[in-house]
């Protein structure tokens, strides 16, 4: 059974290795033959065989009985042998295989070899076996860019960062001056200067000062250009922006008159006045230049009435207009301020928007971007004028006629947005009072003293029955009326 | 009677505190960079993951460090940090599965 079973073995192996030349092992004839009296003969010859041609032999696993299977070697040498266990041919064994069983089998290596006589082409070994960090370039290239991105992170933050301190460096001492604090993150339990900036990003920081005549408080917003972001910096290269500083003072409600005011760069007007609710609501006109008044091309007007920019327009503000014009983007005065329009999903808002007396200036770095330390001296003579105009928003006052165009002004923006929320504040009074009733009858319902429960009823009915009645008592004067 | 230019502008009396500002639907307005990089950085990384593709995972590497830069103060830094865990994620997985060197698209 152990010969039988290393036979069937040797009988796989070879049937993997060549297909054609085993026409007269497959016959069934010869496997017929190949009964268990044949496998002692077999066993011989094999043995033989060994003995004779011990290079080209390898032994299978069952290899108790020595028998041992050629794997390798020429095809007609394994063919031979068995030809030697059928015919029992002394001869074949020792020859390595037989000629003239081959020959037609030679021939075809030749013809097909003589067909394809192509010149030897040296394939190139694909990239991932060759084993050198060139075939990589991509990879390396990817982590090159990430390593200049992180660079110009780490770059632009401290470029980000410097600018500021030298803002704060040359502004300080003004703004010690007129506040009594300066610098406050909101989170110290006690009102004390911090003396030092909010970052509130990389590229934004702010600064609260408060404890001042005229105004609540004054917020200085410094935006400069993202310049932690190497795509920003890219951007910046075909379209060169400003680092911006934002200035933002509440006024107290006494200190200020009624009024809107705006004069800046064309371009920002136009943008201000689509988004700014205030500005859309009662400068509806074009910016008009300020030629008249001596201010240059550069910079327009718009106004609520023309009494407020003669008033606005003295001789100090047009000085500061004219000499700082390249570094004004914006001015912004305002007693009817709520930040830009809000577009709220459900339509109009139900109630206006709080308003608070703001003046609002908005101030181009020079540089156009490539801004040093250096160029933050250049704003301090706009902080004076930040200054000054919050001392001129106290002294001025509108006279008789100005003040009654700006209340007429305000009751009419009133009056549209209440026409245009009417239907919806109708609704929201309806489900108001529905809420009341649902509320009223849940609180008899939960009242746990049936007596008051009963009480509770009681009164109801009678204020129902009264509405009822009086309604009823309206519906037949009507009637009367118009017959 | 002191004049106004002499007199110090400065009344300790009046001091109001820093309140920062409501964070209403605004930020998302003013800026949407870092919350469309954040999107755009996870489904590269998905993107490479599934579908095996070097360079999508490498650009939702990219996708996170410029949501990264770009962040606002109020961003959560969970989410920075788990969109950039993913891409790393990604990258590697993507070699992993399969060592040779990413071929270019053209």
């Amino acid at each position: 059974m152990k010969v039988l079973h290393t036979f069937c073995i040797v009988l796989l192996v070879f049937g993997s290795v060549s297909e054609a030349k085993f026409d007269d092992f497959e016959d069934e004839e010869d496997i017929v033959e190949y009964d268990d009296n044949d496998f002692a003969e077999f066993e011989d010859v094999m043995e033989d065989s060994v003995t004779e041609s011990p290079q080209r032999v390898i032994t299978t696993e069952d290899d108790e009985d020595e028998t041992t299977v050629e794997l390798e070697g020429p095809d007609e040498n394994q063919e031979g042998d068995f030809e030697d266990v059928d015919t029992q041919e002394g001869d074949t064994e020792s020859e390595p295989y037989d000629d003239e069983e081959f020959e037609g089998y030679e021939d075809k290596p030749d013809t097909s070899s003589s067909k394809n006589k192509d010149p030897i082409t040296i394939v190139d070994v694909p990239a991932h076996l060759q084993n050198s960090w060139e075939s990589y370039y991509l990879e390396i290239l990817m982590v090159t860019g990430l390593l200049a991105y992180i660079m110009n992170y780490i770059i632009g933050k401290n470029k980000n960062s410097r600018l500021a301190q030298a803002w704060f460096n040359t502004h300080r001492e003004l703004l010690e001056s007129n506040f009594t604090l300066v610098g406050d993150d909101g989170t110290n339990k006690e009102a004390s200067s911090t003396g030092k900036l909010n970052q509130e990003n990389e590229h934004i920081y702010n600064l609260w000062c408060s404890g001042r005549v005229c105004c609540e408080g004054m917020l200085i917003q410094l935006r400069f250009l993202k310049r932690q972001d190497l795509l920003n910096v890219l951007a910046r290269m075909m379209r060169p922006v400003s680092d911006q500083v934002q200035i933002k003072v509440t006024m107290n409600d006494e200190d200020m008159d009624t009024y809107v005011f705006a004069v800046g760069t064309r371009k920002a007007l136009v943008r201000l006045q689509k988004e700014m609710q205030d500005l859309s609501e009662f400068c509806s006109d074009k910016p008009k230049s300020g030629a008249k008044y001596g201010l240059p091309d550069s910079l327009a007007i718009l106004s609520e009435m023309g009494e407020v920019t003669d008033g606005m327009m003295d001789t100090k503000m047009v000085h500061f207009l004219t000499h700082y014009a390249d570094k004004i983007e914006s001015v912004h005065f305002s007693d009817q301020f709520s930040g830009p329009k809000i577009m709220q999903e459900e339509g109009q808002p139900l109630k206006l928007p709080d308003t608070k007396r703001t003046l609002l200036f908005t101030f181009n770095v020079p540089g156009s971007g490539n801004t040093y330390p250096k160029d933050m001296e250049a704003l301090l003579p706009l902080m004076n004028m930040v200054i000054y105009s919050i001392d001129k928003a106290k002294k001025f006052r509108l006279n008789r006629e100005g003040k009654q165009k700006a209340d007429k002004n305000r009751a009419r923006v009133e009056e549209n947005f209440l026409k245009l929320t009417h239907v919806q504040r109708q609704e929201a009074a309806q489900s108001r009072r529905e809420e009341k009733k649902r509320a009223e009858k849940e609180r008899i319902m939960n009242e746990e003293d049936p007596e008051k429960q009963r009480r509770a009823k009681l009164r109801l009915k009678k204020k129902k029955k009264k509405k009822f009645s009086i309604f009823s008592t309206f519906g037949t004067l009507h009637q009367l009326i118009a017959l | 009677m002191s004049t106004n230019n002499m007199s110090d502008p400065r009344r300790p009396n009046k001091v109001l505190r820093y309140k920062p500002p409501p964070s209403e639907g605004n930020p998302a307005l003013d800026d949407p960079t870092p919350d469309y990089m954040n999107l755009l950085g996870m489904i590269f990384s998905m993107c490479g993951l599934m579908l095996k593709l070097k360079w999508c995972a490498w650009v939702a590497v990219y996708c996170s460090f410029i949501s990264f830069a770009n962040s606002r103060s109020s961003e959560d830094t969970k989410q920075m940090m788990s969109s950039f865990m993913l891409s790393i994620s990604a990258v590697v997985m993507s070699y992993l599965q399969n060592p040779q060197p990413m071929t270019p698209p053209w």
